[in-house]
Parts: C-alpha cells; sequence; structure tokens
C-alpha cells in the first residue's frame, strides 16, 4: 500500500516538474544587450500599410526605415531627422500650385536579407498602402498626395471610378525619389516617420502571410525579427545590415505580448521587464508614491470630451421655440452645461495620471507655425487660455454663470432646475470610464437635472454613438500627427467620425450658421447657412489652403465654431502613463506614443 | 462489448455531431446579431472602404448565404477561413498555437487534479477522523470556494512578486507552473471529498465486510475492491471537470498572460473577429461533447452493473 502510495507521488513530483520545463528557451545572452517590455497584447499586424495601432507602430519603428524618423537631439528635444533619405528636402512649388519633393536616397542602405533598398521599394509600398486593393486604415494617410483622390472617387453606387488611379509618385532612378502633393502641407516631414509611408518589397509581400512569420519578415529597419511566439513574445535582434548599425546601442528587444495591466505590474515588480505601458488604474495612486522614479506621465496628444447628440431636444416641454432660435438656445444649454463640471476635480481625484483639463477640443502638443500651443491661442478670450476658464479658482464663477444661463429656459425653484428633461449618458464599460460618468451625473444631479448611465460593450458603443442612437456620450481623440485639422476635419457631415450629427437628421437643415472669410481672401460669405454650407465649406478651404498662417487662423475660426455648437465639452487632454525600470537610460517616446529602445542600455 | 453498447456509443455520437451543429449554427447567428462589426473602429474608415472590405470578406452576402457556405467549408475541407483581425493569418493556426499552450496546461491540470485528489481523498478516507483527514478536509474546502481568480492572484502576488521564486508571465521559462497548480486546485480538491465520501461508503458495504471476515489482505480489499467502486462517481465529475479546466483556463491564462486559445477565445469576441469566434466556439464544444462522452463510456467500463440505456 505505501509502495504504490510513494509511486503516485513520485509520479505526480515527476508531472509538475515536466510542467516546470516547458516553453522555455535557453538564456544566453552572453555580453550582449537585451531589453523586455510589454505595450500590449499580440499586434493584429506588423504590416506598416495595414497597422493603425500605437504598439503596432513601436515595433515597425525599430524594424523598418523610412525617409525620416524620430529621435532626441542632444537638448532632449524631439526632431525628426533623415533616415533613409540623405536630407529632408523642401518642397518645388509647381505653377498649378502642387508641390514636388526629390528625395535621395543615402548610400549602403540594405533590406535584412541583404538585397538593396531602392527607390522603387518606396514606390511600390506608398502605392500599395494608398489603394483600393489593401484597404488599409491609414490609407488616407496618403491624401495629401497627389492622385490620391482620383483612386478613391466612388460613383453613386460606391464603386471605384477609376481602378488604374495611382499616386503621383515616381522613382526616377534607383536612389532618387520624387513625389508630387497636392498643396505645401505643413507635417510633411512628420508623415515621412510615420510606418504607413515606410519601405516594403514587392517580391516580400507578396505572400499575404509575410508580416505574420520571422522567416518571411524581410525589414529594412535597425533590428530583425529574429522570433514570434504567437500572443507570447516577439523578439527583436539588431540588423547588420543597417547603415547606422554602428550607432544602435540595444543588440536585442524583447517585446512581451500582454494586454493585462495586473499581470504587467507583476512582472514589472520582480524585474522581469524593464518597461510596461499600462498600469490598472485602481493601483496608479500606490504605484506613483512606492516608484516615485520609475512612473512616468509623458504628454500625448489626445482630449477626452463628452459629446451631445446634436439632434437630442434638451429644451423643456412647452418652450415655444423652433428652428433657428431652437438651435440657438440649445446650443447656449450645452455650453452651459460644460461649465458645471469641476475639470480639476475629474483629473486629481478620479483619472490621477497627470492629465491636463481641457479648455479646447484641438487637443494640447498641437502647435502653430511660430511654435506656440494652438490650444493656448484658441478662443481669443482675456485672461484665460481656451474657451473658459479652467483655472481652479474660475470655477465657481463659471458655475454661477452656467445656473444663471439655464434660468432663462428651465424653471428654477431656489436650489434645483425642475423641468430639465432626463438625459441618457453612454459610455464604453471600463473603471475609469465609469467613475467619470458618476462624476458628471452626481454634478448635474446637484441642480437637478436627472442623467441616467448606461454602458456597454466597446464594439457596441462605439456602433450606437456612430449612428446617434445616444443624447449624452463619452468619447476621446488622439491624433495621428501633429497637425490641428485631425480634430477638426472629422466633424464634416460625411466624416465617419462625426458621432454629434452635425448636418444629419433634423440638423441637415437647420440654418443658424455664418461663415465669413473674406478677411482672408477667399470669396466665401454665408449668413444663417447649415452645416454644410458652413463649416463643410471652411474644412475644403482649410485643406486647399497653401499659406500656412492663414490655415492655422481658419482652424482656429473651424475650432470656434465647433466649440459655439457645446455639443463638444472637453474634460482633459490625454497622458500615456507608463513604468520604466532605473536601470534603463537613452529611452524616449514621442508624442504619438512610439517607444523607442535602440538607444537604451540597462545597468544591473 | 455487446451489441448494446456499441449503439448506445453510436447514438451518443450523434448526439455529439448534433450538439455541435446547434452550437454552430445558434453561435453563428447571434454573433451577426450583436451590433458593432469587425471594421469597426474609433477611427473610422471611409464607406467605400468599409464596402469594399466587406466584399472582401464575404460578408455583404445574405446571412443565410454566409450560414451555408460557412458550414460547407467547414465540412468539406475543415477550413476555418482567415482572421479579419490579424490579418494574414488564418483561424486555424491561431487556434493550433493557442491550443499547444492551452492543452498542455489543462491536461497537467486534470492530470495532478485526479491523481492528488483520489490519493488525498482515499488517505483521508481510510485515516477517517485521524489528524491527517482533519488536515486534508480543512485545505480542500478552502480550495473549493475560492475561486480561480483569487487564487490565481494571490498565487502570483506571493510566488512571483513577493518570493520571486516563479515567473509572473506564462510565456517565460516555467510560466506554466503557477497557472497549472491555479487551475488545478479548484478540481483536486473536488476530487478530493468525492473520493473521500465515497470510499467511505464503500467501505462499509457488505461485500467489503464479506472480504475482510474471508481473511482478504488490507491492501487488496482497498485496490481490488473499494477504490475501483469509490471512483464512479469520480468518473462521472471528469467532464465537468474538463469543462470547469476549459472555461476557468480563459481566466487564468489572462491573471498569468498565458497565450493560450482563452486570450484568443475572448479578444475575437471583442474584436468581432467572425471566423476566430467562430473557429474557437467550435474547437471548445467539441472538446466538452467528447469529454463528456469520453466520461459516460468509462463510467460503463468501470462498473459492468451500469445499464447505459
Amino acid at each position: 500500500m505505501k509502495k504504490i502510495l510513494a509511486l503516485l507521488l513520485a509520479m505526480m513530483m515527476l508531472i509538475a516538474l515536466a510542467a516546470c520545463t516547458t516553453g522555455e528557451k535557453p538564456n544566453n545572452t552572453g555580453a550582449k544587450s537585451s531589453i523586455a517590455v510589454c505595450l500590449a497584447s499580440e499586434p493584429d499586424t506588423i504590416d506598416p500599410a495595414l497597422n493603425s495601432a500605437v504598439d503596432g507602430a513601436t515595433l515597425i519603428a525599430h524594424l523598418f526605415s523610412g525617409l525620416a524618423k524620430w529621435e532626441q537631439d542632444a537638448n532632449g528635444k524631439l526632431v525628426i531627422v533623415p533616415d533613409a533619405a540623405k536630407e529632408l528636402v523642401e518642397g518645388v512649388t509647381n505653377d498649378d500650385g502642387t508641390v514636388t519633393y526629390t528625395y535621395t536616397l543615402r548610400d549602403g542602405l540594405k533590406w535584412s536579407d541583404g538585397k538593396d533598398v531602392t527607390a522603387a521599394d518606396f514606390e511600390f509600398a506608398w502605392q500599395r498602402a494608398a489603394s483600393y486593393d489593401l484597404l488599409a486604415d491609414y490609407g488616407y494617410m496618403f491624401e495629401v498626395v497627389d492622385g490620391y483622390n482620383d483612386i478613391w472617387e466612388t460613383n453613386d453606387n460606391g464603386e471605384q471610378v477609376n481602378p488604374d488611379a495611382k499616386l503621383n509618385v515616381k522613382a526616377l532612378d534607383e536612389k532618387t525619389l520624387q513625389v508630387t502633393l497636392y498643396n505645401a502641407v505643413s507635417y510633411w516631414n512628420e508623415l515621412l516617420a510615420f510606418p504607413v509611408y515606410f519601405p516594403v518589397r514587392e517580391d516580400v509581400v507578396a505572400n499575404e502571410s509575410w508580416a505574420t512569420d520571422p522567416s518571411t519578415y524581410i525589414s529594412n529597419g535597425a533590428y530583425t525579427m529574429t522570433g514570434w511566439d504567437h500572443n507570447s513574445v516577439i523578439t527583436l535582434e539588431k540588423n547588420p545590415h543597417y547603415v547606422d548599425a554602428d550607432k544602435i546601442l540595444m543588440d536585442k528587444i524583447e517585446f512581451y505580448l500582454s494586454n493585462d495591466s495586473n499581470n504587467m505590474v507583476a512582472n514589472f515588480k520582480n524585474g522581469t521587464w524593464q518597461l510596461i505601458d499600462d498600469v490598472p488604474t485602481n493601483e496608479m495612486a500606490t504605484l506613483k508614491s512606492e516608484y516615485p522614479d520609475e512612473y512616468k506621465v509623458a504628454g500625448q496628444i489626445g482630449t477626452y470630451y463628452v459629446c451631445w447628440n446634436i439632434n437630442e431636444d434638451i429644451l423643456p416641454e412647452g418652450s415655444g421655440l423652433t428652428g433657428i432660435e431652437a438651435e440657438n438656445a440649445r446650443a447656449e444649454i450645452r455650453s452651459a452645461i460644460g461649465l458645471l463640471f469641476d475639470r480639476n476635480y475629474i483629473v486629481n481625484e478620479i483619472s490621477q495620471s497627470g492629465e491636463v483639463p481641457a479648455s479646447s477640443f484641438v487637443a494640447m502638443g498641437m502647435t502653430n507655425p511660430d511654435g506656440t500651443e494652438f490650444y493656448k491661442t484658441a478662443g481669443a478670450n482675456e485672461g484665460f487660455e481656451g474657451y473658459y476658464n479652467v483655472d481652479p479658482a474660475a470655477f465657481e464663477d463659471n458655475f454661477n454663470a452656467a445656473v444663471e444661463t439655464l434660468k432663462k429656459y428651465y424653471e428654477f425653484d431656489g436650489e434645483k432646475f425642475t423641468n430639465f428633461p432626463t438625459l441618457n449618458y453612454l459610455y464604453n464599460t471600463s473603471e475609469g470610464h465609469k467613475a467619470i460618468a458618476e462624476y458628471l451625473q452626481g454634478a448635474l444631479a446637484g441642480i437637478g437635472i436627472t442623467m441616467n448611465l448606461e454602458n456597454q460593450e466597446w464594439n457596441t458603443f462605439l456602433n450606437t454613438r456612430k449612428s446617434g442612437n445616444f443624447s449624452v456620450a463619452r468619447n476621446g481623440w488622439v491624433a495621428d500627427y501633429n497637425d490641428p485639422i485631425c480634430f477638426l476635419d472629422m466633424w464634416t457631415t460625411a466624416s465617419g467620425n462625426n458621432d454629434v450629427q452635425f448636418g444629419k437628421g433634423d440638423h441637415a437643415s437647420v440654418a443658424c450658421y455664418n461663415l465669413d472669410l473674406t478677411s482672408f481672401g477667399y470669396d466665401v460669405k454665408v449668413e444663417n447657412g447649415t452645416w454644410a454650407d458652413t463649416y463643410d465649406v471652411l474644412i475644403k478651404t482649410i485643406k486647399n489652403c497653401t499659406d500656412n498662417n492663414v490655415r492655422y487662423q481658419l482652424m482656429h475660426v473651424a475650432e470656434d465654431m465647433l466649440m459655439e455648437t457645446g455639443c463638444i465639452c472637453p474634460l482633459y487632454f490625454y497622458t500615456d502613463t507608463y513604468m520604466i525600470s532605473k536601470n534603463v537610460t537613452g529611452f524616449f517616446s514621442n508624442p504619438l506614443g512610439y517607444k523607442y529602445f535602440m538607444y537604451c542600455k540597462v545597468s544591473d | 462489448m455487446n451489441s448494446k453498447t456499441m449503439f448506445y456509443i453510436l447514438k451518443r455520437i450523434l448526439l455529439a455531431v448534433l450538439t455541435v451543429w446547434v452550437v454552430i449554427t445558434v453561435t453563428f447567428f447571434v454573433m451577426h446579431a450583436v451590433p458593432g462589426g469587425p471594421f469597426t473602429s474609433e477611427k473610422a474608415i471611409s464607406p467605400a472602404a468599409q464596402a469594399a472590405l466587406e466584399a472582401k470578406y464575404g460578408l455583404d452576402k445574405p446571412l443565410m448565404q454566409q450560414y451555408f457556405t460557412y458550414l460547407e467549408d467547414i465540412v468539406t475541407k475543415f477550413d476555418f477561413g482567415p482572421s479579419l483581425k490579424q490579418r494574414g493569418r488564418m483561424v486555424i493556426d491561431i487556434i493550433t498555437d493557442g491550443m499547444k499552450t492551452s492543452a498542455k496546461l489543462g491536461v497537467i491540470a486534470a492530470v495532478i487534479a485526479a491523481v492528488s485528489g483520489i490519493v488525498l481523498g482515499a488517505v483521508a478516507a481510510l485515516r477517517r477522523n485521524k489528524l491527517i483527514d482533519k488536515i486534508v478536509m480543512v485545505i480542500t474546502t478552502a480550495f473549493v470556494s475560492m475561486p480561480s481568480f483569487i487564487m490565481g492572484a494571490l498565487l502570483l502576488a506571493l510566488f512571483a512578486v513577493s518570493l520571486h521564486l516563479l515567473p509572473a508571465n506564462g510565456a517565460a521559462k516555467g510560466g506554466l507552473v503557477l497557472p497549472i497548480i491555479t487551475l488545478s486546485l479548484y478540481p483536486m480538491a473536488y476530487i478530493t471529498r468525492l473520493t473521500r465520501s465515497s470510499m467511505l461508503d464503500v467501505l462499509g458495504q457488505d461485500y467489503i465486510r464479506t472480504a475482510k471476515a474471508k481473511g482478504v489482505s488490507g491492501t487488496k480489499i482497498i485496490f481490488g475492491h473499494a477504490l475501483k467502486n469509490s471512483l464512479i462517481p469520480v468518473i462521472t465529475y471528469f467532464g465537468p471537470m474538463l469543462a470547469y479546466i476549459v472555461t476557468g483556463s480563459l481566466v487564468v491564462e489572462r491573471i498569468f498572460a498565458v497565450p493560450g486559445i482563452g486570450k484568443a477565445f475572448v479578444q475575437s469576441i471583442t474584436n468581432r473577429d467572425y471566423p476566430l469566434i467562430m473557429g474557437t466556439t467550435i474547437v471548445l464544444a467539441v472538446l466538452i461533447v467528447i469529454m463528456n462522452l469520453v466520461s459516460d463510456i468509462l463510467y460503463k467500463v468501470v462498473d459492468p452493473r451500469i445499464n447505459l440505456e
């Protein structure tokens, strides 16, 4: 009996032992430097043209080399510098207003399999990324390039009109690439450093699964992918063929693939991972005090805001207001409600990640042509920046002013409003959004406005919000490149991101907007026009404007229009919270959230 | 095996096929009824691009047509199609990759749970009301009442963060030890309790007393008669145990960042990655159906008295 028992126990131990030795590789990095990080779970794709995620972009920025790249200069400032191009040339303006750039590639550029990188590889990659066949999420990043509009022109049935249309980009010879833009674009160099503009080789991408396996993943950047255990880890090792290989300090980077923030923290605390890109919201305060040197908050160009459905009627029953008067009243009411929220309380007590209270929709980090912050010159108000004062001291005045405004339209019994229609606040399921929703609910309840909360799972939420089945909803927007237009062109009538439903439904026929661009030299003057007559025209004008100073002034006009509707209620500017080991030096991240490890050193 | 048993098994297999078909059908239509789609994202693509993408993957066809095409591909070609979200990857590859880890995790956890549960249960029964029995009962009561996400978090904090003995990441060397322990504790405790009570029951039976009276040795009584018969209820638990391990691993895989199929399953639903939702659902359904079938057949093997009808 005892013998058999002992045998069984021994068997169990053997099994446990077998379990201990699963899925491992010998860890012989020798003298080579290495770093292990965790940004997110398995990327959907790391094909430079198809990727639309920040973690994917970080991987691609290490694996590929475009004409330009982000780098940190000696003062720690982030700059765009030439990478595969010899220099980032100025464009030449043609007679028709288009602008042509001619780039020369550096000598000695190689793919990771040793073949030469040519201008034709860039031409191929760009045509592919913008093509109707590939249907890449970020294909529209080429909308500034001549020819793009022809490719995407569709007839009334939604069919492509010009199947043979191509971008105006040509490889003049092995080393010369010429590209023509519709007009001068201030953020063009930044686009060149964007993954969708990176080269890929025709024979490599002919295999549709090329970007899912290290053996077929041929790249031209600082690193090559040497391993990909799906859902587990992606390993990058220094590319000996990279032209600047001698400047790359980190030999090996392991990107662990997980999106569980609690697990990330456990691995960070025990020293397994040197950088994690997410921390659990409810542990932020503790981690910040326990790891003051490791807990980092970086700026991010994005805004967390509340959006109204413009077609939601919030006037009290029997207000008697109709048409233009009713819309103007609603705009005034929505703007007033935006002032009832204490943004400092939200960032200091609820979100707690160093966010900045927002007083405009275009986020902090966007700059005017003269280098000043766009949001600081927004709203043109005396004494404060933006469209309303977010100084903690100003909150009480804002609140009182808002209540006074609301009194014009609703019955007030001395403490509370009694006839404000019930609102519904829609948000996607998450503890963080819930906490903010509850604060907003409480703030409104204080003056008698009932707002019910409803949460939906992410994909369902996106669908509901896009189709306008909500009265008030959580929203957020993060820029793809450093130009305010990416916060503004999303609100045109036809835009797929027009969650407010500007110019749609009943609002399509509301003619209460004015636009006067004569002082900017345009023959545009509309009084009492619809959203399509005014805002859509304004955005189109901005996109075709070649004078950068005028263009930025027009963008301020567009944001003014947007904010006057009161439909957008910015709460705070996003930040990117991450934790990095004290032993790591040389790390930097860019405003779009890409993280760079190539110049890192890890001490023991 | 007589013809009656054969007939029974055949009937069960047909029923299993029917079950899987029902699962496929229900999942397919419910999945399409849920709002949102694979190409919905915070930054909307243009309507033209959206339409073209839908046409590329056949999502523009009538739902019934999509359903029959899907069934046909599965049955005739065993083709689960491409993932809509992870472009360039086939669903079958994603499932195979995930299953490698999940199967290892599940099988080891199940074996540990079964073996240690039976041993501990038998020991507790034979030493009834002695110290060892009491210790076993206290510990198993604790394990049975503790959900795996709490157990997982506790083990993670203790072994991976405080003591630095084991990795917190399931993909690392030795990373599966903690998930396996987490996953096996509950079924192990359950089997221990089941074996103990069943064994006590059997030990009180007349035939055991007869055997004892005949002078059969203690070892032979325990292993020849008592243990075998007391395992019948334990075997019936194997089906539910597997179901527990499969579903429990969804949680455990997340806690320990294990690159298993559970992760793919949960993510596919959030992403509305239709082919991947179908693929993972079918694989998990088939697995559970097969294990229940095996457990029922085992039942018969252990106790020939049981009439399967």
